[in-house]
């Protein structure tokens, strides 16, 4: 290894890092995506821990983990979406639809349950076959085909149980292991499944080869097909992703709840972007992590939760998370963090 | 054309070459009598072209000499309609890019070089990622993939990116040719096309491309480009094939004519023609 040829790279550092310049210490945290969601949410549990005297209480708990994991799982799926540059509009529907269908499957017509679940779940992967192929064979916008999606899916599921709710007392088996409590602990099953996919997801992008092709298909698609990335599939097996972890999700509320309504993922759609965004994860593709969108359901669910503890009306957090939102967009791209594909 | 500025950018410092470029063998490529047409609108007519091993041809001619077109039936993206494409000399035919590139052809296009969030590692081995079985699983070998860029871009001495960690965001249009003409040479090509490789381009950077075009040549690689600008065409060339609406109206050697007269050569066809 030479360093004649560049002049740039002192031969200290090349000595002290083969692989590269060392970084310190800030740059290196820096350099974590994670670290400014992650001090987001430490601020606002502060902020709520100093306002009110129960934050901490195991019911405050399970009520912010409950909420956040399925926000979570619909968005891990998500942001491997965005990653590769797409858009799914249609979660939060897929999100009723699946349980709707299971329970549909399984309660009113006497199926196996298990089989039921794959069932559901494998109709879910078809809804994300079709986003996927209906958006790269025509090439228009999934903001598009996935919004077309929404409006099909919640007339099916209008269509399915017209506003009655879907309500089983006596939860199954399958039901235990996607949504029962966890031992004596305030936490529910959800949450370690949201612990399982973020691990799977987060070892998918960083250390496999569909991750390197996703961050590429997302991030410029030309350069990416001509180094041989097969850009089309990758982004329908993702819109397959997305379905199916929103179906499943679905299904974890649907256990934890013992009941679904076709209101149920009313908002999980622009929920599930907005914890991807605020995690760190860029509107325009190629960036993202899966941990920052954990993180990013975690602060929504504690705003809501939270300011329902110092009294705010329940609904009205939403206000408080869009103005969040646009804030951390706008210093997302003062920093420069979204990338290059604007100014 | 002719109004261009004849030195704009000139290069410095290439050196001069001394040896010859060995046509007693197989050329890497070899196009006989090829023609092509888009629907009734014939743009090649009967090309014979070579590219030995360790030589740099450069197509030049004006706008619709058919340049661009040629480039892309040596990279796989056009099918010619009559003529054979011969490689390593064995009658080859592409369905597509892929196909081309399989076999050793490596098309660099400036604004296709590169994905701007990956890092420096993830982007030269983008598409021909090491594996390494972990279980039943395979997983990016990244220390060794770290390792073998870090190793590859030494020598192009980056002056806005130090470490393979980083994105490429920061890269110049001519230090990401330089790269993909890197990464080219590491996985093997033996016939690089560039189009345009020097367009838009400073002084500097300009300098660091023809460095990296000579480098390939020095590793024996055929190097096809095309080129607007002659003062970035002659000093790299061996051998300068001059188009003009489809056909190939002369082959010149190097040291054969000035910058001048090159210049002069194609506006002058081009008035003649006008005419």
């Amino acid at each position: 290894m030479t360093t004649g040829t560049s002049p740039n790279v002192t031969p200290a550092a090349v000595n002290a890092a083969p692989a590269g310049r060392r970084k310190s210490p800030a740059e290196s945290l820096l350099g974590i995506r994670e670290l400014a969601p992650g001090l987001g949410l430490i601020v606002v549990a502060l902020f709520f821990t100093a306002l009110t005297t129960n934050f901490w209480s195991p019911q405050t708990m399970t009520a912010i983990t409950t909420v956040a994991s399925t926000i979570a799982i619909v968005s891990i799926g998500v942001t491997m979406l965005m990653i590769s540059g797409e858009f799914d509009l249609s979660v939060g529907q897929n999100f009723a639809f699946t349980p709707i269908l299971w329970a549909l499957l399984f309660v009113s017509n006497g199926m196996n349950e298990w089989v039921a679940l794959v069932i559901a779940l494998v109709v879910a992967g078809g809804v994300g076959v079709v986003n996927g192929l209906v958006t790269t064979s025509f090439g228009i916008p999934s903001f598009i085909t996935t919004l077309g999606m929404f409006f099909v899916l919640e007339g099916v599921n209008n269509l399915l149980i017209s506003g009655h709710q879907l309500i089983m007392f006596d939860p199954s088996l399958a039901m235990s292991v996607l949504g029962s409590r966890l031992g004596s602990t305030p936490f529910y099953a959800p949450l370690l499944w949201m612990f399982v996919f973020a691990i799977i997801f987060w070892f998918v992008l960083t250390r496999l080869r569909y991750g390197n092709w996703t961050f590429a298909t997302g991030g410029r698609v030309g350069p990416a097909k001509a180094m041989g990335v097969p850009t089309k599939r990758v982004k329908l097996t993702n819109f397959v992703i997305s379905s199916v972890l929103a179906g499943l999700a679905g299904c974890m509320q649907f256990a934890y709840i013992k009941g679904v309504t076709q209101g149920q993922g009313q908002n999980y759609e622009l929920l599930a972007i907005t914890s991807a965004v605020l995690g760190g994860t860029s509107l325009f593709g190629g960036m993202g992590t899966i941990w920052g969108s954990v993180i990013g359901a975690f602060l929504l669910a504690t705003i809501q939760i939270g300011l329902v503890l110092v009294g705010v009306p329940g609904s009205f957090y939403v206000t408080f998370i869009g103005i969040m939102l646009v804030i951390v967009v706008i210093a997302n791209v003062r920093l420069g963090r979204f990338g290059g594909n604007q100014a | 054309m002719s109004d261009a500025p004849l030195h704009s950018g000139a290069p410095a410092a290439i050196p001069e070459r001394t040896h010859e470029v060995d046509r007693s063998g197989q050329p890497v490529f070899e196009l006989r009598s090829i023609s092509h047409s888009y629907g009734r609108n014939k743009v090649i007519f009967d090309v014979n072209l070579a590219v030995w091993p360790g030589e740099v041809v450069a197509l030049v001619g004006d706008n619709g000499a058919g340049k661009s077109t040629l480039l892309k039936i040596f990279a796989g993206y056009q099918k010619p309609t009559s003529g054979t494409l011969r490689f390593m000399g064995k009658d080859v035919s592409f369905s597509s890019p892929a196909q081309a590139r399989a076999i050793g052809i490596e098309a660099v296009y400036q604004d296709l070089a590169i994905v701007d969030q990956l890092s420096l590692w993830r982007n030269f081995f983008l598409g021909k990622e090491i594996l390494h079985r972990v279980g039943p699983i395979n997983v990016l070998d990244r220390t060794r993939m770290r390792r073998e860029a870090q190793a590859a871009i030494m020598e192009l001495g980056l002056t806005r990116v130090h470490t393979v960690e980083e994105p490429v965001l920061a890269l110049s249009g001519g230090e990401r040719q330089s790269v993909a003409i890197t990464r080219a040479m590491h996985f093997g090509a033996k016939l690089l096309l560039l189009d345009e490789p020097t367009a838009a381009l400073s002084v500097r950077e300009t300098r660091n491309v023809l460095k990296s075009i000579e480098r390939a040549r020095s590793h024996g690689l055929g190097v096809l480009y095309i080129d607007h600008n002659m003062s970035h065409v002659l000093p790299v060339a061996d051998r300068i094939v001059l188009l003009e609406l489809g056909r190939v109206v002369r082959v010149i050697d190097r040291g054969e004519v000035s910058i001048e007269e090159l210049q002069d050569l194609i506006a002058r066809r081009t008035q003649a023609l006008a005419v």
